[in-house]
Formats: structure tokens, sequence, C-alpha cells
């Protein structure tokens, strides 16, 4: 079924349907400090004090109920931001609740293959990225995948039809007033490979190669994942503001957002239809 | 439309200029010209606000607090584990 679903979509860069932990923790990321020469060589990101601190165990001795506690200590912190990853992947509650305990019981049982001192934040949320794809959509038995792709279609040659200059800075101003649930619903409407790539670098700031390690493509796919996903979020978010009545007047002397509740209130005229229309070009 | 043509021939490879500027992913050097270029041009500056602000409300929109029992399910999931395989 993997090699099919690959087979059938190349362009997108296929996402892994196997969950290979060891695979998360190979050389070439994330620096390495299992002994603290690590830092010497000047070319390795400077560690934080809690990673110092991780990098001192010696896994091969360790006892199981050593191993625990770090667990604990080191991976539950991030229990709040698994749940939000997830629920952009799962779109409801008690999914994202499912799909977090899953992860974290993979990733504990994969713990002895984690080397301490790399970046455990990304190695959780590629086992979470895992779970998500082997575990849930599995479950769904309903090919995401390929309803994705007939969104992106219109989706993208929407985005690309007009460039992202329908949003100007009255309007940046209204986004910033947009109640958090038009802004998920519209993270949630562009499609997930494109949605889980601004999500993992905007929300959580992972750089690039972390993406691609998370998501198991290419940083090239990475990158234009990131370009046309962040693209699409701008035009749902444009479109957004626009249903909820907040106008940019565009020449900036007059208030540029104004809430038509508000001006109701103030007895102030807000833009018409046909100002709206202008402002589309 | 802008008819600035620094960072890029068309708005698109203008935009992913600045992208990879607010994801730091350019080398020093090429961060100092954008960072000098934006200094000056209104239209990019525009932008790079933009994307700005459009990060910081994703992200506020998008922390979410686990519900109170995760944690707990969680420990007592890792912890079954553990016995079972004693």
């Amino acid at each position: 079924m993997s090699t099919s679903l690959l087979a059938r979509r190349p362009a997108v860069g296929g996402w892994p349907v196997t969950v290979d932990l060891a695979v998360m923790n190979s050389t070439e990321h994330a620096p390495t400090l299992a002994t603290g020469n690590g830092a010497e060589t000047g070319t390795e990101p400077e560690l934080t004090p809690a990673q110092l601190a991780e990098g001192s165990v010696d896994v091969s001795t360790e006892s199981a109920d050593d191993r625990r506690v770090r667990f604990e200590r080191d991976a539950m912190q991030y229990v709040d931001q698994l749940y939000s990853a997830a629920m952009r992947m799962a779109r409801n509650p008690s999914d994202a609740e499912d799909l977090v305990q899953e992860a974290y019981t993979k990733a504990f049982s994969a713990f002895h293959q984690y080397r301490p001192g790399t970046n455990l934040k990304a190695w959780l949320y590629r086992i979470l990225t895992n779970t998500y794809i082997n575990l849930y959509r599995k479950r769904q038995r309903e090919p995401l995948q390929s309803n994705s792709d007939q969104v992106e279609d219109w989706q993208l040659a929407r985005a690309e039809s007009h460039t992202s200059r329908g949003l100007r800075s009255a309007e940046a101003e209204a986004l910033d007033h947009l109640p958090d649930s038009d802004v998920k619903r519209a993270l949630q409407a562009i499609p997930e490979e494109f949605r889980l790539a601004v999500y993992f670098a905007d929300v959580e700031g992972f750089a690039y190669k972390e993406i691609s390690e998370i998501m198991n493509t290419p940083i090239g796919t990475v990158m234009s994942r990131l370009h046309r996903g962040r693209k699409m979020l701008r035009d749902m978010l444009a479109d957004y503001a626009k249903e909820r009545g907040f106008h940019g007047n565009g020449a900036g002397s007059a208030p540029a957002v104004l809430d038509s509740k508000v001006a109701v209130a103030l007895d102030v005229p807000t833009g018409t239809a046909s100002n709206d229309q202008e402002k589309n070009k | 439309m802008s008819d600035c043509q620094s960072l890029g021939d068309c708005d698109d490879s203008r935009i992913a200029r600045i992208y990879e500027y607010l994801d730091g992913a350019l080398s020093c050097d090429d961060l100092a010209e954008i960072k000098t270029h934006l200094d000056s041009c209104p239209d990019c500056a525009e932008e790079h606000d933009l994307e700005c602000v459009i990060r910081s409300v994703v992200k506020r929109s998008c922390k979410e607090a686990a519900p109170e029992n995760l944690k707990a399910a969680i420990l007592d999931r890792i912890h079954q584990s553990r016995t079972a395989e004693v």
C-alpha cells in the first residue's frame, strides 16, 4: 500500500508509511554530544544546559528505571506542544489525545535508541508525525492524501492566480483581530502536507532541515510546501478577515480596522461591497 | 503591485526571500543585505511585516493546553508497559 501511494504521488514527496525509529538518530542530524567533545569542533550549535545534562547520560549502562525517570523528566515537558500539533493533524480532541498517547508510548519504548544531547523535541515530533500517518490515517480507512490532492489543485490555482498582494498592512492589522477559531479553520483547510510544514516552521520554529527529518522529505520539498502553504494560508486568512467585516482602506489615514458591530455602535459607516471589490482589484 | 526587484524578479521570488530571511535560513551576508534592503524599501518592509503578523497570529491561535488527564494517562501507559516487560 505504501509503495503504491508513493508511486502515485511522487511530486509531493511521498510520506513514510513505516516507522523506523532508528533513522531518527542518524548521525547527520542534530548535535552529537555523547561525550561532550562535540562542542569543541565549533561547528555544532550551542547546547542548552538541559541538553548538556542529557548528554552526560550513558545509555548503555542505564537501568530501566533510570531511563523511565529520564524520559519523564525530558520528554514529558512537550505534552502540550505535541497535543497542539496533534490537534492540527487529527482535527478533534479525542483523536488528538489518542495520537499523543500512542506517540509517547512508542517514544518510550524506543527511548534507548534516542541519542541524548540530540534534538529530543524534533525526535518526538517525528514519532508523532509517523504515528499519525501509520495509525490514525489507516484507522480512518480514508485516503486523505487523494482528498487533499483535489483540494490542493484548486487552492493552488487560486493561490497562484492572484499574488498575495490582496493583503495589505491595514488587513494585517485586521488579521491580528481574527478569532483563534478562524485561524485554526484556515489552517485546517489547507492540505495536510502543506499545513504541517507551515505548522512546524511557523508555530514550532523548526528549521528546514529539522522539518525535512520530521516529515521525511527532502529540504527542497519542505521549502516548496512552506512557500505554497503560506500563500494558501494568507489567502484564506484574508477571506476570513473580509467575512468578519474587517476592511482595510488602503490609504491608511482613516481607522484601518473596523468591525461592523463596532461601527454600528459608533455610528460610523463601514466599507461597502463595492469597496471590497475595488480592493480585490 | 510592487516594482521592487531587489529581492527577486517577481513577487513570488521576492516573498520567498522574505520567508527565508524570517526563517533564519540565510547566510550572514544575505541576511545583512536583506536587512539593509528592508530598511529602505517600504513595499518589501510591508511584506515582511505582514508575514510577521501572520506568524504571530497562527502561533497564538494554535496554542492548546493538553487535557488535564492526558499526562497522567501517558504515564500510566508507560508504567504499564514497564511492568508488562518484567
